[in-house]
């Protein structure tokens, strides 16, 4: 399994509703993208992590783990704003890119946080089938959750796969990394395409009318964490205002 | 290549949300339409997703030492069409957000612009342009991937050079500098996963010929005619 997903189902948020989750998740990503990175991201990255690492129960660990990749993308990404190019030398040392490079850095590192209390709170198979409250076909919801619960099989399989080529020497010189790899590609469709005919001869013999209900667990929501969320937000906001106004 | 969560401005992040959405919109009205004719097709999708996010989950080796994976656009392109492509690709940009906080949900309009139309609509006019001049399966299929993935990477490049301008040059010095710098891993990359797609394709049609004809990549062989006295 993910990591991300293996914490979206034993932190301690696991049992609260999706929706409520998302208001104060996706609130403080809008918060931490829209409002001024100094000293808006200074303020949202502390509170996300907090509430991940706090309330909600989620290792460091695994947050660690999931925004190494993201927070070495956002550090390349920030590099080219610190030189300028086009002038004489070519290129050159810009030190005005220093404080924009900064401001990025935070911004993006706040908003991860806030993607990663989502991430790591939230179960995608909770969250899909309530989206077609917001308007997303149920088709789409539908395909959506048939690729969630395929993945993870097919996930396995290949990691399975690998696993024999490394052991048969498969990944030794180059030409037989690409024939292993190929192999894996190969496999993985193979598998896909089996499981998907599979599922349809199993639905067609129960009666398939081509929609897959599936049921859904009933989370009441809470009036007194989606009233704190509120405020957390309306807190955060004011904060990020008056210390702008300050500093 | 994916843009990472928060790295857009809030303008920039919404602009490209606004204009990956028709695609995405036109994909999913597509796949709604095939759905309705043919409930059966559900499944069959939903392996295609999977197996698109699966591909992304294969480490190339790559000639700078570090391991890259593959986009899978061009291969998902040639065998489910573009407007699906931008409807999975999507949804497949969703779950790498959500799961593997790879991308982002602020900047899932700019990566699927990139990565879910921009990328399978070149790709698929590259093999299409490349059978149509007499060039078989295995060479159309390299051209698709290959292209496919550096189209996605000079959209992207070009994102982040919108965003954030250079000091001297502009928009152009930028893309230059974007450009130059994902050039190392993305270049060897789209050589690579060209060169993977035709294996993988290859050993599909040695190994699963009916349901490459099931997709269309494959024609199917004629009927035998009956010839009668």
């Amino acid at each position: 399994m993910l990591p991300l997903d293996v914490a979206a189902y034993t932190n301690r948020w696991r049992a609260r509703h999706p929706g409520e989750k998302a208001f104060l998740s996706l609130g403080l990503l809008v918060l931490a993208v829209a409002l001024p990175p100094w000293p808006g991201a200074a303020v949202c990255a502390p509170v996300a992590l907090g509430l991940l690492l706090g309330p909600a129960g989620v290792a460091g660990r695994v947050v660690w783990r999931a925004a190494r990749v993201p927070l070495g993308f956002v550090l390349v990404g920030a590099a080219p704003l610190l030189v300028t190019v086009g002038g004489t030398p070519w290129p050159a040392w810009n030190p005005g890119g220093l404080v924009p490079a900064a401001e990025l850095t935070a911004r993006a590192v706040a908003a991860l946080l806030c993607l990663l209390l989502f991430a790591a709170t939230t179960p995608l198979a909770e969250l899909l089938p309530r989206l077609q409250r917001v308007g997303v076909p149920a088709a789409v919801i539908e395909i959506a959750s048939l690729i969630y619960r395929l993945l993870f099989l097919l996930l396995e399989s290949l990691r399975v796969v690998r696993e024999a080529q490394a052991l048969r020497l498969g990944f030794r010189t180059w030409r037989t990394t690409y024939r292993s790899l190929a192999g894996q590609g190969a496999s993985v469709f193979l598998r896909a395409f089996d499981r998907a005919r599979r599922l349809e001869q199993g639905l067609a013999s129960r009666g398939y009318d081509g929609q897959l209900r599936v049921q859904v667990v009933s989370r009441p929501v809470s009036r007194p964490f989606v009233a704190a969320t509120a405020a957390l937000l309306v807190a955060v906001t004011a904060v990020v205002l008056e210390l702008r106004s300050v500093l | 290549m994916h843009i990472a969560e928060g790295y857009l401005p809030p303008l920039h992040a919404a602009a490209w949300t606004v204009v990956a959405a028709p695609f995405v919109v036109h994909g999913a009205r597509a796949v709604v339409r095939q759905v309705r004719d043919n409930p059966e097709s559900k499944l069959l999708l939903g392996a295609a997703g999977a197996f698109t996010f699966v591909l992304s989950a294969l480490k190339i080796p790559s000639v700078t030492g570090s391991c890259s994976h593959p986009t899978g656009t061009g291969l998902g392109a040639v065998l489910f069409r573009p407007p699906v492509m931008a409807l999975l690709g999507t949804i497949v940009l969703f779950f790498q957000a959500t799961l593997l906080a790879h991308g982002g949900l602020t900047t899932l309009g700019a990566n699927a612009f990139s990565m879910a139309v921009v990328g399978p609509w070149v790709a698929y006019g590259v093999y299409r342009l490349v059978r149509s001049v007499g060039g078989g399966l295995g060479l159309g299929v390299f051209f698709a991937a290959a292209l496919g993935d550096l189209a996605t990477y000079c959209v992207t490049s070009a994102q982040l050079a919108l965003a954030f301008p250079d000091a001297t040059s502009g928009v152009l010095g930028s893309v230059l500098k974007f450009g130059s710098i994902f050039a190392v891993t993305q270049i060897p990359l789209a050589v690579s996963e060209g060169l993977l797609t035709v294996l993988v394709v290859r050993l599909l049609v040695r190994v699963s010929p009916a349901e490459l004809e099931r997709l269309g990549l494959l024609k199917r062989p004629s009927e035998p005619t009956e010839v009668t006295a």
